[in-house]
């Protein structure tokens, strides 16, 4: 227990140095961008915080950051590396939004049947990946990007072609009617239900790992050679484990359509899955790692909004910090592995040594 | 000239407060070969590491040339002229050999390489210890015999005066081990004082001039190596008590045949035929010993893991032909695989979780669709204190354990499932002699509770000392079943002598 919450304290150090130093990074290329970083800094944090209003958008932001990540962490967990959490989003978008626009049923039947259109289309649409894995042998990082740009394109053609708002001019489809959307909860702000959801989910995951199944799919990640041999079948897990993945990414796609947009429109994903990937891995994968993580990230995102309005700054310096923890992720990886480490460390003092 | 090259003195180290070197005493002599022998977890490469400066010792003196000094860093022990290869190699293999050697390395012609200059030094010293080596060939491309060449070209290099080596012959080939050798002496003739960790008693005897026995992080003694030193010996100061090289014999008698395998046939992974009409009927209560190739194969066709083309097997009467491997474990067939880094263990995983890999959706390891962590732990600290697994509390990733440690779990996972049969392969690999024995005792064991048990190894003698019967294949096919106490020569006899009969499969 005690070198557990000792581990733990170190990965958590190492978050924090990792973000740390991205930050100060992104300092010096605001001073060089002759703004004020200190000022920059602090109007995304007045901008994420400031106000009631401010932190409700906080939390709508975190609520798909928080769903896909999680999503991302059980794949990332068998080592499938599940980058289409963007394309998943889209699809449980589209299928809720059909649901919801073209089927006629009582609000408490289209309710759950978009949430299950949702999960499935997003489930379907990773598990395509991880079937053409299994099948094929086709690396998913490169099939979930590709599956990306379809899901793209397809929610395209349905908002400037067949689900467009008949009675507008925007790429956009007609919007829900009230009896299906999340409802708010407080009225004045935007902020909805869907955040309970969140909660449910973040509690589930914390289980999840505890189950037969989030054992197995952590063993696949341990090698195909010894699940094989406990009695895994590999390859209808390697599936399963995508479509749960991307089930998660589908939900997401349900809460935002029906909770934010309240309709279909073009480039809905607003590109959560690329974040999501980061924070799931900057959380190491873990339930409360990747809770904490997407929070840092919310703060980011709203706060980097109001800095580009409030200051001279541009967005882009959040893109910036962004890309900058991913290398520091990846750097990490690579001095875990006890082989580099060594090695590093013969060579450096190879180095010295010659240099004397 | 001071002639001792190295002297530890007093020497404590501690992890997690346990006490894996308690006050060790080491010299070495220039000019000579020291082993450094003790069982794995004995602290040998604890104490080398210390000498090589990736571990501070927490109490002790190290004198170099007789003058004291303070190793607090690779690059510290480098400059002394130590030089050490570990286990695990250190090169970058998409590089050459000469380019990995000048890995770190400042040019000596400014901005442009002097690979030329360097590959022809790097020749002349390998024909100096009569190393073969190619400077320009790829790293990927050698075998780890040759990879092992380059970790030791390397330190010559950089001038390495002394050399520690941690277990230098468990990757390679006994033709290998007697070139390697080779260079050895040829290198303590030129002066090199070389440390050899090891846990072969005929290593020792074959090419030290000295021996360090440790145990359990204590030193228990340093002697000569002359004609008056036995295995007995050294066995004796290793283990601290006489190991049993031969078992009881057997006193319950096999039963009636439980396991037949029939006319099976299966191509190994490069698509030739590896198993021709092999067939093999394995009684209760008896250990079948297999000699000969194929038996990679047998063992996954055997288990699921590999597809077979024809034939049956049979167990209890049931028919069990290309299942999928969990069938395999539900109808109790255990096996112990032949590599249990990456098929027999999930070296990330804490050990607990390894204990149970095979029933990780059982009862009563899982109720309400949840792991019952406190189960677990009891069913975990039974099978520690039964098998006398060392480890702090379960919870350490498998990686952590000496290869002795990693072998009683899967034995314990594999036994304690009740097998109806048992497939052993090379179940005492790498393992150290009291580990060893240990492992054997317990595969007798499960024999004498009715298992049937396969058991195929490389090493001769322990075919021989537990098989009831051993199957001798050659070239994919059964040549014959010899009796118990039979020996070497017979095998060897059965194994050439029918060489013509070989049937071939079908397709």
């Amino acid at each position: 227990m005690k070198t557990k919450l000792l581990n733990s304290g170190k990965k958590a150090a190492g978050a924090v140095a990792m973000i740390a130093l991205a930050l100060i990074i992104g300092a010096v290329l605001v001073l060089i961008s002759g703004n004020k970083p200190m000022e920059a800094y602090a109007t995304i944090i007045s901008g994420a915080f400031g106000s009631k209003l401010r932190l409700s958008e906080l939390f709508i932001k975190m609520i798909p950051l928080t769903i896909m990540a999680l999503g991302i962490s059980i794949a990332y967990k068998a080592q499938l590396w599940n980058i289409g959490a963007d394309g998943q989003f889209t699809m449980g978008a589209i299928a809720s939004a059909a649901i919801g626009i073209y089927v006629e049923l009582p609000p408490f039947l289209i309710v759950p049947l978009s949430i299950l259109s949702a999960i499935l289309a997003g489930g379907l649409w990773a598990g395509l990946a991880g079937w053409l894995k299994t099948k094929f042998n086709a690396n998913e990082v490169i099939t979930t990007l590709m599956l990306n740009y379809i899901a793209t394109y397809f929610l395209a053609f349905l908002v400037y072609g067949p689900m467009m708002d008949p009675q507008g001019e925007l790429a956009q489809s007609e919007v829900l009617k009230e009896s299906l959307r999340i409802p708010l909860l407080f009225s004045n702000y935007r902020i909805h239900a869907g955040i309970v959801i969140m909660i449910l989910i973040i509690l589930l995951m914390f289980f999840f790992w505890k189950t037969p199944l989030g054992y197995k799919t952590d063993l696949i990640g341990q090698g195909e050679k010894v699940s094989t041999y406990a009695g895994i079948n590999v390859k209808r897990t390697i599936i399963i484990t995508m479509m749960i993945s991307g089930a998660f990414a589908g939900l997401a796609g349900w809460n935002e359509t029906y909770g934010v947009q309240y309709r279909l429109l073009e480039g809905i994903s607003s590109g959560y899955g690329d974040i999501a990937v980061v924070i799931a891995l900057l959380g190491e994968l873990n339930p409360l790692g990747i809770v904490i993580s997407s929070f840092f990230f919310s703060i980011l995102m709203v706060g980097g909004s109001c800095m580009q309005r409030m200051t001279n700054v541009p967005y882009s310096i959040v893109d910036v910090i962004k890309g900058l923890i991913i290398i520091f992720v990846i750097a990490r990886t690579a001095f875990r592995n006890t082989a580099i480490k060594y090695t590093m460390k013969e060579w450096i003092g190879r180095r010295k040594n010659y240099a004397k | 000239m001071e002639t001792i090259a190295v002297k530890m003195e007093k020497i404590t180290k501690s992890f997690n407060d346990v006490k894996v070197l308690d006050s060790i005493e080491f010299k070495l002599k220039r000019g000579s070969i020291h082993g450094l022998l003790g069982e794995n977890g004995a602290g040998k490469t604890t104490l080398m590491n210390i000498l090589y400066g990736l571990y501070n010792q927490e109490d002790g003196e190290i004198f170099i040339n007789g003058k004291k000094e303070n190793i607090s860093s690779p690059v510290k022990a480098i400059s002394l002229g130590i030089g050490m290869v570990h286990q695990h190699f250190m090169l970058a293999r998409p590089f050459s050999v000469v380019e990995n050697v000048m890995l770190g390395r400042k040019s000596r012609r400014g901005i442009l390489l002097d690979t030329k200059q360097t590959a022809e030094e790097l020749k002349t010293l390998a024909e100096k210890y009569k190393m073969e080596i190619d400077p320009y060939s790829k790293i990927w491309q050698l075998s780890v015999g040759e990879q092992q060449r380059v970790e030791i070209l390397t330190a010559m290099y950089q001038g390495a005066e002394i050399l520690i080596l941690d277990e230098p012959t468990a990757v390679l080939t006994p033709q290998e081990v007697d070139a390697f050798f080779e260079t050895l002496k040829e290198m303590r003739d030129d002066g090199k004082s070389i440390i050899l960790i090891t846990h072969k008693l005929e290593e020792i005897t074959s090419i030290a001039d000295e021996v360090t026995v440790l145990r359990d992080g204590k030193m228990i003694g340093r002697r000569a190596v002359d004609s008056t030193v036995t295995k007995d010996d050294l066995t004796r100061m290793m283990v601290g008590r006489d190991v049993l090289f031969d078992f009881p014999k057997n006193t319950i008698e096999p039963g009636e045949v439980k396991y037949s395998i029939k006319n099976v046939c299966a191509k190994n992974d490069k698509g030739l035929p590896a198993l021709k009409e092999f067939s093999l009927d394995i009684r209760e209560n008896e250990v079948i010993g297999v000699d000969g190739n194929g038996q990679k194969e047998l063992c996954e066709v055997l288990t699921g893991l590999r597809k077979s083309d024809s034939g049956e097997i049979i167990l209890n009467d049931k028919k069990m032909v290309n299942k999928e491997p969990v069938y395999y474990i539900e109808q109790g067939v255990s096996h112990i695989p032949e590599d249990r880094h990456t098929t027999g263990l999930a070296l990330n995983w804490s050990l607990k979780r390894n204990l149970i890999l095979k029933e990780l959706n059982k009862a009563p390891f899982v109720k309400n669709g949840l792991l019952q962590p406190k189960v677990i732990d009891k069913y975990w600290n039974e099978t520690k204190s039964e098998y006398q697994i060392k480890s702090i509390n379960g919870e350490e990733k498998a990686r952590a354990l000496s290869g002795g440690n990693q072998q009683k779990i899967i034995l314990a996972r594999e036994i304690n499932l009740n097998p109806q049969v048992l497939i052993a392969n090379q179940p005492t690999r790498g393992l150290d002699v009291s580990a060893a024995e240990y492992v054997r005792k317990k595969v007798l064991d499960a024999r004498n509770a009715g298992t049937s048990v396969l058991l195929i190894s490389a090493d001769l003698e322990e075919i021989l000392q537990l098989s009831d019967r051993i199957a001798v294949i050659f070239d994919g096919k059964l040549m014959g079943i010899l009796p118990r106490g039979a020996s070497t020569h017979e095998i060897g006899a059965l194994m050439m002598g029918k060489k013509q009969e070989v049937a071939s499969c079908e397709n």
